[in-house]
């Protein structure tokens, strides 16, 4: 699915402009991970201009060519080398129509800041397009930019989109104001799948302001001239319900089984069976989620935040009886929703009241309904069992993972191996395995978020790695690499050792803990120091971190994510725990679902970008937050000799498994 | 109910029905969109502007009651082209991410850096502690706000 499916045009990847600038257009979407800047940056390059001259359009459904979405870290590794293609197939042409113009060989060629030079001669690139637009498919070799006339990739390189930020220009989802905007706001059912049977509109269509209670199926909401007139109305819309439990669906899938398992489980001369336990967590977007829409007779634009934006165009057009032709889907920079943004819930509602109402609709969510009714990271359970020999090695390793599904993409195995399934088989060699993830049903809302089940299989991993050089009196470190075969996986661990200076004794309640590990390629060793209060309380003081993602396009961007990532996943790890009853969310504020502030964010988070060169580029929007859990973790116990196998690790948790 | 606000320098009239929040005013009425809606309970500091020099929740205040003070939002930080220091630091320090609680962050820097021109490190985590950021950029923010603290 994720192929793709006609030869790539270079119209549709690169416009060269008459007044000399340039727009990229991808299918992906930019949600904070910097793949707009990693993206000008290529393109300025191997085109040859200042970076100030590109723009880069991402998801336009009207522009760019298809794209099924933007998730699992993949976009700089899919999109890099083919906009670079293409980027440095226009520069060819640039260089032929100006050979031809010149009568000069293009030999004698050659450019220089948007221009193409020689012969004292100087043709800027928005000269060259008298005749017609670059156009063409692009070829399978190109020769590129030799590295060394390289200005962008590879250097730190801040957000392209900064200063708009900083000056509150830049134009988020529902920052979007259009001529007669109308706001929208829901009305929600007692519980997820509810049925409407009836709705009594009689009071609301009279308060100021009302345009219109608008109802399609199951969805009811209430569009009005401003926002706190549609929410007043919306709460006094009396709708009558008819609960209708739901549950996730239920599946089993053999990720791995080699032989003798059992058999040397059995023979082994030490054992080891622990089950790790992870609650659900929020998305928890800073911004609820937004759409604009504006749904008319002859076609629909949206206004939106989205990881599939051509996802969203079905959606719609299929909601609002329009061929997806006539609909234009918009991505807007959006707040960081980490996955939550792979369902459409606020576009589709947008889009049914903007046709209900005839008004082009701003509909945002309210924080109560964005914690209710988003879908949230499933819980799990994981249970290990391994057997060592007299050596400390380990000789068999057996691993059940339960879980809810993670994603709305099917039931079909190989979709769930790699979604639920993320990182369940471990990274580490020398002994058979068998790992069965068991999807189970659930009332909670379920879907995509940030690095999928990888987080709580890395933490059931690494934290039991942790338990078995224990047991087996090894240094956690050093039992790693007796495990690793992995060139590169190994030389992250052992660099995370140096840098952090592992061998160093830390004192006065304090500890350090390691883990690591291989998500899509990208590899990751962490190193996390904490400190232990004698009532249980874990503070974070320092966290080092060693990645390897291959070529590195923008290390300033990979360092930003990277910390990032474990920033937020030491909020999940020492704060976060969805409460939920008969599929109902009861922590919908932040009051009640507190996260990592500024006052709990460590002393600092040491990122060393140490990417093989040689390698192509990996993803590193979510691998940073993957192994920082059991990092933590790990760290808890070396500074207290507590052993937490539940997350979070609240001051109680931590205090009741303290050592008398 | 018709008002007359002070925002960012400018006298504004508006005419909106009672209890309407400051934070509904910048965004519906006067285009002033870089403050956030975040949650509406003052719990996560998307909506700060200064209001007299503090930093507050434009979505607990009401029009009303801002119409007795002197307000400034993020775009009224910077004196034209120029940004002001605290912005500078944040594009040049990259202390942002998706960006979505930046304006909320600097409007806080601001206010400390106003009243303390050298926070300490826990000053500034204590002048901070509001704003809530999901993409974890706390560190680099910190460093932004130390380096113009240091600058002055």
């Amino acid at each position: 699915m994720w192929d793709r499916r006609d030869p790539e045009r270079l119209e549709q990847r690169i416009r060269v402009e008459r007044d000399g600038t340039v727009t990229a257009l991808s299918g992906k979407i930019d949600f904070g991970q910097g793949l707009r800047t990693a993206f000008a940056q290529i393109v300025a390059d191997e085109l040859d201009v200042p970076i100030e001259r590109v723009r880069v359009v991402l998801g336009d459904t009207d522009q760019v060519p298809f794209d099924f979405g933007t998730f699992g870290s993949h976009s700089v590794a899919q999109e890099a080398p083919l906009l670079r293609k293409a980027a440095a197939f226009a520069r060819r042409q640039l260089v032929d129509r100006a050979s031809a113009k010149l009568g000069l060989a293009k030999e004698e060629l050659d450019t220089e800041a948007g221009a193409v030079v020689g012969g004292g001669k100087r043709v800027p690139y928005g000269e060259l397009l008298d005749s017609e637009p670059l156009a063409g498919i692009i070829p399978e070799r190109v020769s590129l930019m030799p590295e060394t006339r390289r200005k962008y990739s590879g250097r730190p390189t801040p957000h392209v989109e900064a200063r708009d930020i900083v000056t509150g220009r830049a134009t988020f989802v529902a920052d979007i104001r259009l001529p007669g905007l109308a706001r929208g706001a829901m009305v929600r059912p007692p519980a997820r799948g509810a049925k409407l049977r009836s709705v009594d509109d009689s009071t609301a269509r009279k308060m100021p302001g009302v345009v219109a209670v608008v109802r399609q199926g199951d969805v009811v909401g209430v569009v009005a001239e401003r926002d706190e007139q549609a929410r007043a109305a919306a709460a006094a819309v009396e709708a009558d319900w008819h609960a209708l439990p739901v549950e996730g669906p239920t599946a089993e899938v053999p990720m791995r089984s080699d032989p003798e398992v059992d058999e040397r489980l059995r023979g082994a001369a030490m054992r080891l069976a622990q089950t790790y336990v992870l609650p659900p967590i929020a998305n928890a977007p800073i911004g609820p989620s937004a759409a604009v829409a504006d749904v008319r007779a002859d076609g629909a634009t949206m206004y939106v935040g989205t990881h599939r934006p051509f996802g969203v165009r079905e959606q719609v057009a299929k909601t609002v009886g329009l061929p997806e032709k006539k609909v234009r889907v918009l991505p807007q920079i959006t707040s960081g929703t980490y996955g939550r943004n792979s369902h459409a819930d606020a576009a589709i509602e947008a889009a049914i009241l903007s046709k209900g109402s005839g008004r082009p609709v701003l509909l945002q969510w309210t924080r109560e309904e964005e914690f209710a009714w988003s879908p949230s990271r499933p819980e799990a359970v994981l249970e290990i069992s391994a057997g060592l020999d007299a050596d400390g090695h380990i000789v068999s390793w057996r691993y059940d993972e339960h879980t809810n599904v993670h994603t709305a993409a099917g039931l079909d195995p190989g979709v769930l191996g790699v979604t639920s399934g993320r990182n369940a088989v471990p990274p580490y060699a020398g002994f058979p395995s068998k790992v069965t993830l068991h999807i189970e049903p659930t009332r909670l809302r379920t879907a995509n978020f940030r690095s999928l089940a990888a987080a709580e299989n890395v933490f059931a991993i690494e934290s039991f790695m942790d338990e078995l050089a224990a047991l087996s009196e090894q240094d956690p470190v050093a039992f790693r690499l007796r495990h690793i075969a992995d060139d590169r996986f190994r030389r992250v661990v052992e660099r995370v050792a140096e840098r952090s200076g592992w061998q160093e004794r830390t004192a006065n309640r304090r500890g350090r803990g390691i883990a690591c590990t291989v998500y899509h390629d990208t590899y990751v060793a962490q190193v996390a120091e904490v400190e232990v209060s004698l009532s249980g309380a874990v503070r974070l003081i320092k966290v080092w971190c060693v990645v390897d993602p291959g070529q590195t396009v923008n290390p300033e961007g990979v360092r930003n994510q990277i910390e990032g990532g474990i920033q937020q996943s030491a909020s999940w790890t020492l704060k976060e725990e969805l409460l939920h009853r008969d599929g109902r969310v009861m922590n919908t504020g932040w009051d009640t679902y507190p996260i990592a502030t500024f006052r709990d964010a460590p002393e600092s988070i040491e990122v060393f970008v140490e990417g093989d060169e040689s390698a192509p580029p990996t993803g590193v929007g979510e691998p940073g937050a993957v192994p920082t859990a059991a990092a933590i973790a790990n760290a808890v116990y070396a500074a207290s000799g507590a052993r937490l196998r539940s997350v979070p690790l609240t001051r109680e948790r931590v205090r009741k498994a303290m050592p008398a | 109910m018709k008002l007359a606000l002070t925002v960012n320098g400018q006298s504004r009239d508006i005419d909106v029905p009672p209890n309407t929040s400051l934070l509904s005013v910048l965004r519906d009425d006067l285009g002033l969109t870089g403050t956030r809606y975040g949650c509406g309970r003052g719990q996560c500091g998307a909506c700060y502007v200064l209001a007299d020099g503090r930093a507050v929740a434009s979505c607990l205040l009401t029009a009303d009651q801002a119409a007795r003070m002197e307000i400034t939002t993020v775009e009224g930080l910077a004196d034209g082209a120029e940004l002001h220091p605290v912005q500078q630091a944040f594009v040049d320090a990259d202390a942002l991410q998706c960006g979505y609680c930046t304006s909320g962050m600097i409007i806080s820097a601001a206010a400390l850096l106003a009243r303390d021109p050298e926070p300490d490190e826990t000053s500034i985590r204590d002048a901070l502690a509001g704003n809530l950021c999901r993409c974890g950029v706390y560190g680099r923010a910190i460093r932004a706000i130390q380096r113009v603290a240091g600058s002055s």
